[in-house]
């Protein structure tokens, strides 16, 4: 049961994940750096503050045994949100010698996530 | 369009199951090295797919069910940014800053690693993998 929960909650949070990013690809075709799973990410990281905020209101630690979170946080934002195409964008950028983009992609993906998970939780607690 | 979606769909439906047993077997330790692991090992296997692909010509509905289902449901970035808060909450700042370094600098590093192996091996395999298909 719980298997099924995280995949239902995964399937949806990956699809959306991909048709978010065509969307965000063909409104901005050629950004400066990849400003799709950027976005996505930080998306996703707002969200799960949003959730953990509001339903818990707190950072629930082992909630492995309820369905809602393991649906929502475990399976629908963990995998909306992506760190292997981060780190493989990062690596393109790097075999590029796009210096400036890549700092900038790194930066503001990791700062982003964690400043708007802060910011959907500390909003909705 | 719907090849790739249920490719999509299978993929990140085994990368969240594997994650989240990841999660499950690792939780007694208190600390995040589940979602380390993911990430780091999900880089890798990206990196190792994108530079095995670039040269071994590949149906889109494989690419994405791998790539953007497998890896992407394996990995996550908001599970990093909530246990970057709960480490810094619960533990020490240095120890969610140790969490972030390592993850970041891991995971890009594994991917690049991952990226040059899978060339290696898509050039030994050549044109055969192109006959192939």
């Amino acid at each position: 049961m719980n298997l099924l929960l995280v995949s239902v909650g995964g399937m949806l949070g990956a699809i959306c994940r991909y048709v978010l990013g065509i969307a965000i690809m063909s409104k901005f075709p050629t950004p400066p750096f990849p400003i799709a799973m950027l976005i996505v990410n930080v998306l996703g990281s707002l969200g799960l503050g949003v959730f953990y905020g509001s339903y818990y209101g707190g950072i629930p630690l082992g909630a492995y045994e309820e369905s809602v979170f393991l649906l929502v946080a475990i399976g629908f934002f963990g995998a909306f949100t992506t760190f292997s195409t981060f780190s493989m964008e990062t690596v393109q950028l790097y075999q590029k010698s796009a210096w400036k983009p890549l700092l900038a992609y790194i930066s503001l993906s990791i700062v982003g996530s964690i400043t708007m998970f802060v910011f959907g939780f500390s909003i909705t607690k | 369009m719907w090849k790739n979606i249920i490719a999509i769909a299978i993929g990140s439906a085994m990368g969240t199951s594997l994650r989240y047993y990841l999660n499950l077997v690792t939780l007694t330790t208190g600390y995040p090295i589940g979602t380390i692991v993911e990430n780091l090992g999900g880089s890798m296997v990206l990196g190792f797919l994108t530079g095995w692909f670039i040269i071994k010509i590949s149906r889109e509905w494989l690419k994405v069910g791998l790539g953007v289902g497998l890896c992407g449901g394996f990995t996550t970035m908001s599970t990093l940014a909530s246990d970057s808060v709960f480490l810094f909450l619960e533990h020490t700042w240095w120890l969610s800053v140790v969490y972030i370094l390592v993850s970041v600098g891991g995971g890009i590093m594994c991917a690049l690693v991952g990226y040059i192996l899978g060339q290696k091996v898509g050039k030994r395999q050549g044109f055969k993998g192109v006959q192939q298909e």
